[in-house]
């Protein structure tokens, strides 16, 4: 091979090594990792949101006087078309069955058919079984199933009803601005404030484990609740500004109060914080005569949106004194009360009146809920993913999600079944869909979706400029002139044999 | 006449109810930030700490703001009165002498930072106090200052922001439901450039100067040898400083009250991403925090409790949630004693069938042995016997 062909050779092998292996290889180390979402999984979830979702509960019938062999077949016929009569945003039914043997009353749905005088039913209060009264016309007329399907789907499922059959969007309906948004762990923080530093004592820690703490293992499977308690002195909230008004409205109050030494939710893990504040005010403020006091107590209870609750006493307190449980048990019995709204399990309006029933609807609503939200974090993860093309997408975000996926189909096979329906079930639902809502917020909140989101491509290419443009230039210059001596050497090589001949 | 009355009454009225329509949001957050550092731009940092003591006062708790500030003028060795920062040449309020908590300070204050504040990636062990832990409730005031062009504000002299990046974070934001509201303030050159970009709902944005306009400084205090306050900042806070938590006032009347011959400059407000009306917004919607506050007025808790202490004999108890957690707990107690009775049984038998089976498996060995020694014992007597014949 003559010299001019290695040159030529050489630099093609060169060109090529830069063209074929240089440029490739660049191009894939400065590339932002994308890891590979399910992109059209996501957008299909999205756009038919419960489609896989078919939520099935069981009841079982039971009745103590007459033996009515096929009677849980006619409730279900009447159910089905009960609900046939509403579609709302979820598919639910109820799986009527016969009473086994094995059923457990405390855990699973009973419903049982008593003779009376009279059609009516009844829920009690401290247990999830329904009781339907009837008469022997309307055992004549057919009347039981249709009035138990009713008494099923309208009150002992209200819930369901209301929001699975009727509302258009579960989340926001279950939300109001009272309640906080659900979370399986809440931090509450319990203080006594008083206007001035004269000192007091209470027996917070006997009263809060004879009364609340049952109250905590109670609502133990839906929320578990962290409490810390402390004294305050010198901090009447600014109530003592009002102890002249005989009258105070709430905006009086609202734009008196400063809750801003108490909102400090920075020291707990929790995300979430209520708060349960008694205030007394100070000797120099006096007494605040807005305060209706009555025979029983002398302080009024108010509520402050997903804050908590204050206790506002009407007096301030004697020189050292010791509040003692007498005092303080009403108040806890108050609050709880009032937690139960802070929760969102009940209103204002309407308490409480069937605690076990509602606690195990709450949490299937609960259950909806967090799906649906875990979805919306999905869509709005990939919504962002193809928004910025120069945003990372870590191969842990892709786990998460992968993770997320598979944590719903835990859950919609869970709830799904229709043989499956005792508390642990639910609670296992609940748990599952917690952890989803867990791992979907920490796949949208990956602290590496950020750094090169505000990154620009162009500073890129500025970065490599210097070192890849004269290397560039030397190739390119480098290939055109080996290819460009062989044109002048032929031509020159042509020239000579012209002059030859 | 008299209907003419009833007719401004009522309409007074409506036109109140108007203003307090909004219970839409149930907390409020701050982002306030100073995006200079260095002694001369001593303004910024007084710019930022006056409306931190305005937040402060209006009800914000501190939990609830985030202040990024560089700190460094404070303690600057050319500040004639160390450990203060004022806003006026009359020193009357000592910026820096209440408490103030700086959640970003020095060479914190950076645009990665406040990205990630805004879209809230952190790392795992980020502090509580250090991260905008807003929801769909929350309406957020933004102040930002410093040094700007045209769709961008300078960081510390190292990098910038764009009005992009603000926007893309608010588009984030929105997406996760991390605000309410925001109602977005910068006092800079050219500041009405940095929101033009915003395409989130429910922004409302104000700026100081537009396009090719500057923002000027106040006035400058002689001791301190520097301007103290921006214009724009200046005349916000003497508005603000009208205000307390039960003021009727809106944001329309703090944007009326901006003038050029205040500012020098023209004041841009964009509306156009925000749905209600600026007129019915109050001031405190974003500068303060005015609880919602709702009397409980409900006997039945009290009923219950006297009830529980009139029939603690009686199995007849009050329908109260409490009294039914501590039944229920009672129940718990009661059957986990019979249980644990049953189970030191049934333990009791357990450990004697355990140990019944270890003392046959302990024989079984020992047999085995013997067994072994046995044989070994037997065979060496055949070799013995063997070797005797032979």
């Amino acid at each position: 091979m003559s010299t001019l062909g290695l040159r030529k050779a050489v630099a093609i092998w060169f060109f090529a090594v830069y063209v074929f292996v240089g440029v490739p290889l660049w191009y894939k180390l400065t590339t932002i990792y994308r890891a590979p979402l399910p992109i059209e999984h996501i957008r299909s979830m999205h756009e038919n949101p419960h489609t896989d979702l078919h939520l099935v509960i069981p009841v079982y019938v039971r009745s103590d006087t007459y033996n009515f062999p096929d009677v849980h077949d006619a409730i279900q016929v009447q159910v089905n078309e009960l609900l046939k009569s509403k579609k709302g945003p979820l598919t639910w039914s109820l799986q009527v069955l016969p009473f086994e043997s094995w059923v457990n009353e405390e855990s699973d749905y009973v419903v049982t058919l008593a003779l009376d005088n009279f059609i009516g039913y009844t829920i009690p209060y401290d247990s999830k079984e329904t009781i339907v009264f009837f008469n022997d016309e309307s055992v004549v007329a057919n009347d039981i199933p249709f009035f138990v399907a009713q008494t099923l789907i309208e009150h002992t499922f209200g819930l369901e009803w209301q929001h699975f059959s009727e509302s258009k969007d579960v989340i926001k309906e279950t939300n109001n601005n009272m309640a906080i948004s659900y979370t399986p762990n809440v931090h509450l923080s319990i203080s006594l404030l008083t206007g001035d530093g004269r000192p007091v004592a209470w027996d917070i820690v006997p009263t809060l484990e004879e009364y609340f703490t049952p109250l905590r293992r109670f609502i133990s499977p839906l929320v578990n609740f962290t409490v810390d308690t402390g004294i305050v002195y010198y901090n009447d909230l600014k109530l003592g500004s009002l102890s002249g008004s005989d009258t105070a409205s709430w905006q009086d109050l609202s734009h008196t109060v400063d809750l801003s030494e108490l909102s400090s939710m920075n020291y707990y893990s929790e995300r979430t914080v209520l708060n349960l504040a008694i205030v007394f005010p100070g000797h120099s403020a006096g007494n605040l005569s807005f305060i209706n006091s009555t025979s029983k107590h002398d302080w009024q209870s108010f509520l402050v949106p997903q804050w908590g609750v204050l206790v506002i006493n009407k007096s301030p307190l004697p020189d050292s004194t010791r509040l003692t449980k007498d005092y303080l048990t009403p108040i806890i019995y108050k609050f709880s009360r009032e937690l139960f709204q802070l929760l969102g399990l009940a209103t204002q309006a309407a308490d409480l009146s069937t605690p076990y029933v509602t606690i195990d609807s709450f949490k299937r609503l609960m259950i909806i809920r967090n799906l649906d939200e875990s979805t919306e974090t999905l869509w709005s993860l990939v919504k962002l993913v193809e928004q910025f093309p120069q945003m990372a997408v870590p191969e842990e975000v892709l786990v998460n999600v992968r993770k997320a996926l598979d944590l719903r189909l835990q859950v919609a096979e869970l709830i799904n079944d229709p043989f499956k329906g005792g508390d642990a079930v639910w609670n296992q639902a609940l748990l599952l869909s917690n952890e989803l809502f867990r791992v979907c917020e920490d796949a949208f909140f990956h602290k590496e979706m950020v750094q090169q989101n505000f990154f620009p491509q162009e500073h890129k290419i500025a970065v490599y400029l210097p070192l890849l443009g004269p290397l560039t230039v030397i190739m390119l210059s480098g290939l055109v002139n080996a290819f460009k001596r062989k044109q002048k050497e032929e031509s020159s090589a042509e020239k000579d044999q012209d002059v030859k001949e | 006449m008299r209907i003419f009355w009833l007719i401004s009454v009522l309409g007074a009225v409506l036109s109140l109810r108007g203003v307090f329509a909004n219970d839409t949001h149930t907390n409020n957050w701050a982002v306030l930030v100073c995006t200079s550092r260095f002694w001369f731009n001593y303004r910024h940092m007084a710019n930022v700490l006056s409306m931190y003591r305005t937040v402060k006062r209006l009800g914000i708790p501190d939990s609830q703001i985030i202040l990024m500030l560089s700190d460094d003028v404070a303690c600057n060795s050319r500040n004639l009165f160390p450990g203060s920062v004022f806003n006026n040449a009359d020193r009357a309020i000592d910026l820096y002498g209440a408490s103030v908590e700086v959640d970003y300070k020095g060479y914190e204050v950076t645009v990665e930072n406040f990205i990630r504040l805004l879209t809230d990636r952190w790392s795992k062990d980020q502090p509580k106090s250090k991260r905008l832990l807003t929801d769909e409730n929350s309406n957020i005031f933004i102040y930002m200052t410093g040094h700007g062009g045209e769709d961008f504000l300078k960081f510390q002299d190292a990098e910038e922001i764009s009005s992009y990046d603000i926007a893309d974070a608010f588009a984030q934001m929105h997406e996760k439901k991390r605000y309410n509201e925001i109602f977005f303030m910068i006092d800079t050159c050219q500041a009405n450039t940095m929101y033009s970009k915003f395409y989130s709902p429910n922004v409302l944005a104000v700026g100081s100067s537009r396009l090719d306009e500057s923002s000027y400084s106040h006035h400058s205090d002689v001791e301190i040898g520097v301007a103290v306050i921006d214009r724009f900042t200046y005349y916000t806070l003497e508005f603000m400083e009208s205000i307390e938590k039960n003021s009727t006032l809106t944001l329309q009347d703090l944007f009326d009250s901006y003038t050029f011959d205040k500012v020098h400059s023209h004041v841009g407000v964009r509306t156009d991403l925000y749905e209600r009306d600026p007129s019915k917004v109050l001031v405190t919607d974003f500068f303060g925090s005015v609880q919602n506050i709702v009397l409980d007025d409900i006997d039945q808790a009290d009923n219950a409790y006297e009830d529980s202490q009139e029939s603690q004999e009686s199995s007849d108890l009050p329908d109260h949630i409490l009294q039914l957690a501590i039944e229920k707990s009672r129940d718990e107690v009661t059957s986990k004693k019979n249980e644990s009775k049953v189970h030191i049984r049934k333990a009791t038998l357990v450990d004697y069938e355990d140990s019944i089976a270890e003392m046959s498996k302990v024989s079984h060995h020992k047999m085995l042995l013997e067994v072994r020694v046995f044989l070994i014992f037997m065979g060496l007597l055949i070799v013995y016997y063997y070797s005797r014949k032979r």
